[in-house]
Formats: structure tokens, sequence, C-alpha cells
């Protein structure tokens, strides 16, 4: 079986008292103990402004249990890129920033896309899934 | 003051992926400020398969501010120390589904935190499951 472990530290002082979180999961393919995600994708990319593009084109089976991790490696604070899921604004990413969700590619306009602000914005992404449909040439 | 997180994720799916770790400091939309607001920990107990709101935006006591730089952490920790992998809580952000957290899973994402965009739990059976979570926000 395929492992994949995702682990995540979340420190605070916010609070009176230091909040400190630690969760480590390993990615499993739908509903299953008994297999991991099998599939990946993982890739680094200058975005320029202007445009909204798609990251993830709903490529994934539906339904399934992809994740997908996304980091903006601009080192200027004030860049940021706009992160969409079927036309749904999610949030925004300034530089140095990253997320981890589980996308659901739940149809063909479940894509997950991102428009970059402030100046060409440096993307690293990893998604980890159990199928994809191919496109045919 | 500081709000950090680190992910670390390993696999060997690919052949010479060496994993990524990183970390990054929760500051405020475009400077280097330590980002100064938290709805704090809390923990959800669900045991229906309807959705309910997780995080109302325009119910929080204090009001984030819209479009910058906030972000939630999720986990589903299952139910009295029992993880169902099998079981998942679709997230949801004003009503499109972002994905589903399984028995263990967590996530980490940003929010717009506007007043539509509330973040929404929906269980995919009655099974107890019960979520953890924590937002931090600028205050408007």
């Amino acid at each position: 079986m395929a492992t994949t472990t995702a682990a995540v530290t979340l420190t605070s002082d916010l609070l009176s008292d230091n909040m400190s979180v630690s969760a480590s999961t390993t990615c499993m393919k739908a509903g299953t103990t008994a297999d991991g995600l099998d599939q990946m994708e993982y890739g680094y990319l200058d975005l320029v402004t202007g445009d909204e593009y798609d990251l993830i084109a709903a490529t994934p089976t539906a339904t399934k249990a992809s994740k997908l991790y996304l980091k903006n490696h601009s080192t200027d604070e004030t860049y940021f890129i706009a992160v969409t899921q079927n036309a749904q604004a999610i949030g925004k990413l300034y530089g140095g920033d990253w997320m981890f969700i589980p996308a659901d590619f739940h149809d063909a306009a479940g894509d997950i896309a991102i428009t970059a602000n402030g100046g060409t914005n440096k993307i690293c992404y990893a998604l980890f899934h159990e199928g994809t449909a191919l496109v045919t040439t | 003051m500081a709000t950090t997180a680190t992910i670390s994720i390993s696999s060997d799916i690919a052949p010479g992926f060496g994993g990524i770790s990183e970390s990054m400091t929760l500051t405020q939309a475009g400077n280097l400020i330590d980002i100064d607001s938290t709805t704090g920990f809390s923990i959800r107990k669900l045991s229906a398969d309807s959705v309910v709101d997780l995080v109302t935006m325009a119910s929080e006591l204090v009001e984030p501010k819209d479009s910058v730089a906030a972000k939630i952490f999720i986990r589903n920790i299952g139910y009295k120390g029992v993880i169902d992998k099998a079981v998942g809580v679709t997230i949801g952000v004003n009503a499109e589904p972002i994905g589903k957290l399984y028995g263990g899973d967590w996530m980490m994402m940003p929010l717009t935190c506007i007043d539509a965009d509330d973040i929404t739990a929906t269980p995919a059976t009655d099974d107890t499951v019960v979520l953890e979570y924590v937002m931090f926000y600028e205050e408007a």
C-alpha cells in the first residue's frame, strides 16, 4: 500500500496560555482503512497576474479522497493568490502562506482556480489522489 | 505574538519525491505584522447527517475583516477515541463543498470571512463525530 502522511503543528500565543496542536493523518482512499492514495502530481510554477487559471481542472475522480497542498512561495508579503473552487472564493494565500485541503472534485465545474495579485507569484502544489480521467490526444 | 503552522508531508507514491516541510507565520494581509485575533479552539459534536454552520461569519463576537488573511484549521477527531476512516464530514464554504474530512483527517485553508461565506459541516452519516477547529483572523 502506498503511504502518504500529512502532519501539522500549529502554535499560537494569542490566548492566555500557549496553544499547541499537532495532528497527523495517513491519506487513505475514500471510506477505507485498507488502501492509501496511490497517485500524485507535483508542480512548481510562476503565476502571472491578469487572469484566473485552473490549477486543478477537476480531472481526479469525483467524490474521492483527494488532498491538495498549495503554497505561495513569493517572498514579497504583499503578493497573494486568490483561490477559488467552482467559482466560490476560498481565500487568499499571501507570500509564504500554504493550505492543505481535502479537495472535492464533485463535478466538472469543481476546478481549483488561482489568480495572482501584486506581481508574478511562485506557486508550489501537490495533489494526492486515487484516480484521474486522462485526456486522450 | 505569533501564530505558526508547520506542515510535513511524506509519501512513497512517486519514486524520488523528497517530501514537503514548510512553515508559515500567520500575518496580516500584505505585511509582516502577526495576525491578532482568534475564535479560540473549539469542538463541535455532530450526530446527524444534516448541514450545520461551523463558523457563521456574521455572528462572530468580534467581526472579522473581510477578504484578507484569515485561516482556519479543522480536524475530524472521531468520537470517544474511535476514529473512523470510513466516515467523512464534508466541509463547505457558502454551500460549496470544499472536501471531505475522514476520521483523523485535518485541513488548513484561507478564508474570506465575508458574511456569506460561512464554514459548513455535513456528516455523511448520523454516526456521532467531533470536529475541532480554530480560526485566526484580523479584526474589522
